[in-house]
């Protein structure tokens, strides 16, 4: 086998394991929700998902599979209303922020730090937020 | 005889040239190939945080009812 099928040979796996994580993700009905639940997925101000601490292959890919179609709906959203897609990104995550992250649960503002939200206490507003 | 030299060399950097094309012409079609395999995978992947986003306060501000239908629009994504 040469080096050059090899590596056709593990793109193609490769391919098939994002494939799948997609497939996994659109299956799950509540798969932000859940990943959130972990306790090692949060909410981040920019509008996205995003692992707190190392996490594992698998979660990076779950989490991947949600922030792709989040930028889908984030770059519809912009060209219908004259926006960036960072701003409606942006917009979305104080909705996100304020009604999603449950105690307990994960979220990183916008110095860089990932917290954890302390019993019922409301996670802090961005500044983009107004 | 300088001629001979002369000629001998001509076919001995035209083989090398070839050769070298040869090569070159392998190398973009694995990278090709390789590229192809690697936008059917993986499309665009917002995993990269960029801080230093310019947004605009008031269209964030004015994009709120919107964020709130499209969470809504959205079960499972958001």
């Amino acid at each position: 086998m040469t080096r050059f099928t090899k590596m056709l040979i593990a793109a193609g796996l490769g391919a098939a394991l994002l494939a799948g994580g997609s497939a996994y993700a659109y299956v799950m009905q509540d798969a932000a929700a859940q990943l959130r639940a972990t306790g090692q997925v949060g909410e981040r101000f920019d509008g996205y998902l995003g692992v707190a601490g190392a996490g594992n292959a698998a979660l990076r890919a779950q989490v991947d599979a949600v922030n792709i179609q989040r930028r889908a709906a984030y770059t519809q959203l912009a060209s219908q209303r004259g926006a960036t897609i960072e701003e409606v990104a942006a917009a979305t995550a104080c909705q996100l922020l304020a009604t999603r992250v449950l105690p307990g649960q994960k979220y990183l503002l916008a110095d860089g730090s990932w917290r954890t939200r302390n019993g019922n206490e409301p996670v802090p507003r961005p500044s983009h937020c107004g | 005889m300088t001629r001979m030299n002369l000629t001998k060399e001509g076919r001995d950097a035209s083989r090398l040239w070839m050769g070298r094309i040869g090569r070159l012409g392998l190398a973009a079609g694995v990278v090709a190939g390789l590229s192809a395999c690697v936008s059917v995978a993986a499309p665009d992947r917002p995993i990269e945080i960029n801080l230093n986003i310019t947004i605009r306060q008031e269209v964030v501000v004015r994009l709120q009812r919107d964020a709130q239908e499209l969470i809504q629009n959205n079960p499972g994504v958001f």
